[in-house]
């Protein structure tokens, strides 16, 4: 009995080693980066980043790529989130992986927090640079000053190459180039070097002597006094004294070598230039909006007026950089990821042309696994139960416009 | 064998042991203080020492020796008034600072690859020893906390500015001016840290122009003799010995 009781209790344990192991060495690729843990409202209704474009797949050290795209910052701004008037254009990488060589909003750089306006579309280009190898997911990103991180769409990039080779040169306004990847680092090390000497020596020269337990007996017999010989009031005084004419001397040292400095830049950017959006010609009300948790989809029910001068169909249902495509209208050539693209993820009851001057109703269903996968349908749980997103509708000539949606989700249990 | 009998048995060996005494508490209280300190200093210092672009003539100059004072202070009221040892600021300020340079090599730079030039620490051993050098002469508390706490917090800055001082050379980027420093912290991506929690440059001592770093280090030369004055009394209370004296 008790063999058969040892070789379970053996085996069990072999077991726990080889399930360890294996997690271990199962590491699943998107699975570290957040993106999916942010609330699905968050994701839906603050900034939607579409028109989005990775330059590079590949891309080697000191080479650079763009990402590229639109982001239009929500009218319907949750209550729970401060509103952008203190954003910052990040980019989602492991660190700095690639620098960042320039990022822009509408055409201005933007190194520093800018303010953006609700309603309001904008275009938005990141340089990179590629620094150290790997395959590496770039997201698009915006901080929101009590937002948080609003992450964006992400794809994978390769860099290949060696970090050693990578260069990053710059040159200051007097007319010197260094380069930022280690420049100063030897005067760093040197001067550290340098006080941590003086302070060891320092150390050193109370060490020599004895330390505790003697000089405790002597405080406590009452001879504190007798201590600090002269010696070492000497020693001290040269210490303290010479080491306030380092300070000095080194200070006027440097400003002499530097005689040009600034103080570090800050301050809010404001007055972003928004795209100018030419007004809507189609007009979406959303009448209903279901989700079906067994079949990972939604539903809505649209009135969808066309006032414009050519017919159009709709091609695109975007939340969340999620792409529901009805590839009838729009078919996807930019390379977007494969995880948020559902390339036939779109079905409209009726999707022939909507006529100029035309008033349809049309049942539109959004499914597809990225549901669950982004845990969008998640949304259900969030404390304010309504989804967002972005209707774009092709016209005849493929001109794309987009509109947006924001209303109350039912959740649908059967 | 009584209990109360000696361990050594002649005055060579008494020397001995009390000199290996020295050495092994040396050693461990060199580690304790910089896990103590360290941990404080990330706490309440944070950003402005790991990021060259927080170290700016305002904020970093104010609040650093503010909250490097802390420790130096109670470290000193245990081995002054106990031991008269005078090189209590500066074993907290090496220890802190050996951890720091740890930390920013083989996490910072070892592990995220950020350049050491963008993550060195803050230098503030010269005012540690001026410290240390004060209490000494003085064998004053009074006297430390205010001549000590000023220099402190005078001699911080300037002890800074020949490694700082590279970096603030202006680069015109792009359309816009910045430093390197700046330039550095928008080049090395720092995906969880947005540019908007960077405490620089802010407050209201405007009027002074550019001359803004002197008065800054004058300021926080005045807290930190506060600052002094209080972590002198935390270290006066956790370096009672009321519960272990031998009857
Ligand atoms: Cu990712």
């Amino acid at each position: 009995m008790k063999m058969i009781k040892d070789k379970i209790a053996k085996l069990s344990f072999v077991g726990v080693l080889v399930g360890v192991t294996a997690a271990m060495f199962y590491a699943p690729t998107a699975a570290a980066h957040g993106e999916k843990s942010q609330a699905a409202f968050m994701r839906m209704r603050t900034i939607h980043w579409y028109d989005l474009n990775w330059s590079k797949d590949t891309v080697a050290v000191n080479d650079t790529m763009t990402v590229t795209g639109k982001f239009h910052v929500f009218k319907g701004w949750p209550e729970t989130v401060d509103l952008p008037e203190s954003s910052f254009l990040n980019i989602g990488t492991p660190g700095p992986v690639f620098i960042r060589a320039g990022s822009w909003i509408g055409g201005q750089l933007v190194p520093r927090s800018c303010s953006l306006e609700l309603g309001e579309t904008y275009e938005f280009k990141v340089l990179l640079k590629a620094r150290r190898p790997g395959d590496w997911h770039v997201h698009s990103m915006m901080n929101v000053k009590g937002g948080g991180p609003i992450i964006g769409p992400g794809k994978w990039v390769t860099i290949t190459g060696s970090m050693k080779d990578f260069k990053n040169p710059i040159t200051t306004l007097t007319g010197v180039t260094v380069d930022l990847e280690n420049y100063n680092i030897d005067n760093i090390y040197f001067w550290h070097a340098f006080w941590y000497a003086i302070g060891l020596a320092w150390m050193v020269y109370w060490m020599r002597k004895p330390i505790f337990i003697p000089r405790l007996i002597a405080v406590e017999a009452g001879k504190a006094d007798t201590l600090i010989t002269p010696t070492d009031k000497k020693v001290g005084i040269a210490f303290a004294v010479g080491t306030m004419a380092i300070v000095a001397a080194t200070m006027a040292s440097t400003n002499a070598a530097y005689p040009i400095t600034t103080p570090l830049q800050a301050g809010l950017l404001r007055g972003m230039k928004p795209i100018e959006m030419p007004a809507p010609t189609v007009a979406v009300k959303v009448d209903d909006a279901t989700y079906r948790v067994p079949g990972r989809a939604m539903q809505m029910t649209l009135t969808v007026t066309n006032n414009g001068d050519s017919a159009v169909r709709l091609g695109e249902f975007n939340t969340a950089g999620v792409r529901f495509l009805d590839p009838a209208v729009h078919e996807d050539e930019t390379g977007y990821p494969d995880d948020l693209l559902a390339e036939e993820g779109l079905t409209v009851s009726d999707n022939s042309p909507l006529a100029p001057g035309q008033t349809r109703t049309y049942q539109v269903t959004a499914s597809d696994a990225a549901w669950e996968v982004y845990r969008l349908a998640d949304l259900i749980y969030d404390p304010d139960s309504r989804f967002a997103g972005l209707l774009f509708f092709t016209d005849e000539s493929g001109n794309r416009q987009m509109v947006t949606v924001d209303a109350p989700l039912i959740p649908s249990f059967i | 064998m009584s209990a109360s009998q000696s361990a050594v048995r002649s005055r060579a060996e008494a020397v001995k042991v009390s000199r290996t005494f020295d050495w092994l508490i040396c050693f461990t209280l060199f580690f304790v203080v910089l896990g103590g300190y360290h941990v404080h200093f990330m706490l309440v210092a944070g950003d402005w020492d790991f990021w060259v672009d927080w170290k700016d003539r305002r904020l970093w100059v104010t609040v650093l020796p503010i909250m490097a004072i802390t420790f130096p202070a109670a470290v000193q009221a245990v081995l002054w008034w106990r031991y008269r040892i005078a090189f209590g600021a500066t074993l907290c300020v090496m220890g802190l600072l050996f951890g720091e340079w740890v930390n920013r090599y083989f996490n910072f730079w070892g592990w995220t690859y950020f350049p050491i030039n963008f993550v060195f620490p803050s230098q503030l051993i010269p005012g540690a020893i001026v410290l240390d050098v004060i209490l000494m002469m003085s064998g004053s508390m009074q006297l430390t906390a205010v001549l000590g706490g000023l220099a402190f917090g005078l001699l911080f800055y300037p002890s800074n500015w020949p490694v700082i001082a590279p970096l603030h050379q202006p680069v015109e980027y792009n359309g816009m001016v910045m430093t390197l420093a700046d330039l550095t912290g928008y080049h090395y991506i720092r995906t969880g840290m947005p540019e908007y929690i960077r405490m620089v440059e802010k407050g209201t001592l405007r009027t002074f122009g550019k001359d803004v770093a002197p008065v800054s280090a004058f300021f926080s030369g005045f807290v930190s003799i506060i600052v002094y004055v209080l972590w002198h009394f935390f270290g006066r209370w956790f370096g009672s010995t009321a519960f272990t004296t031998a009857s």
